[in-house]
């Protein structure tokens, strides 16, 4: 009786010729130049769920302005590794968060503004994220003050925040809904970020 | 008798603390803080009554707002 070989040696695992040619396939591969995916929500809001949600189950994802060629949806979208997708894609529809449209990088995207300006005034100290301001109390880390922006939950983010410590705050993130909430929370974590220095 | 912290025209957030500076001075008493922004009013009251003082009065004028906090 002859044994048939099936061309794998014993013990090995079968490669293919296109075994040579597939790339390594990271769990969780960072933001390359090549391929790069955006997604594009309807608001800022959802770019806030998005970007927590992602960025909770390890994804390395990116806030960013949109290329001059997308006009739907809010100012931000959130780069993202193309490869990853269906899987990205997924994790979004259990969160019910549907992305307006998804387009691979073509053109350079915009920076966000996210450029920090701090004041020192003393026994106070102001961080400016884009249009918001964060100002504290630097002995006590107290938020003396929130303002900035237009949006219609600017007065309920200061509210909350204003009178509570650095650590007491809930996080602007948490309680916000739009651009303004999103450039507090910028400012929020540059200001944690100085205090703790 | 009344402190006067005049901010008007100033840019925030230096309304808030010039009233807090005259807060942490006085400890207690009458302050009265001229704004000219509705911004400014909301932010100075806010931060007013995080330290505890109340505010009793605010004055729409030609120029702004007066607004009367006290402790």
């Amino acid at each position: 009786m002859v044994e048939w070989s099936s061309g794998r040696e014993k013990g090995k695992k079968k490669v293919s010729f296109l075994g040579f040619l597939k790339p390594k396939k990271e769990k969780r591969p960072p933001v390359s130049g090549q391929d790069r995916g955006i997604l594009v929500f309807e608001n800022t809001s959802e770019v806030i769920r998005a970007e927590s949600l992602l960025k909770a189950e390890g994804w390395k994802i990116r806030v960013m302005g949109p290329p001059p060629e997308i006009r739907s949806g809010c100012d931000l979208v959130i780069e993202f590794p193309l490869i990853e997708k269906l899987r990205i894609l997924r994790t979004l529809n259990k969160a019910k968060i549907q992305p307006k449209e998804i387009v691979p990088v073509i053109h350079p995207l915009l920076q966000p503004v996210d450029l920090f300006q701090i004041k020192d005034f003393g026994r106070y100290l102001m961080v400016r994220a884009a249009n918001m301001k964060l100002t504290v109390e630097k002995d006590t880390r107290t938020i003396v003050n929130v303002s900035g922006g237009g949006c219609p939950d600017v007065p309920y983010l200061a509210k909350e925040m204003v009178g509570k410590t650095l650590s007491e705050s809930p996080v602007p993130r948490d309680i916000g809904h739009t651009l303004c909430g999103y450039a507090l929370q910028l400012a929020f974590e540059e200001t944690t970020r100085i205090c703790c220095l | 008798m009344s402190v006067i912290v005049d901010a008007s025209g100033l840019s925030c957030p230096q309304p808030v603390i010039l009233t807090l500076n005259k807060i942490n001075e006085l400890k207690k008493g009458e302050i009265k803080v001229l704004v000219d922004t509705d911004t400014s009013k909301e932010n100075v009251s806010r931060a007013a009554e995080s330290q505890g003082w109340k505010v009793t009065d605010i004055q729409s004028n030609l120029t702004g707002y007066e607004i009367t906090i006290r402790k």
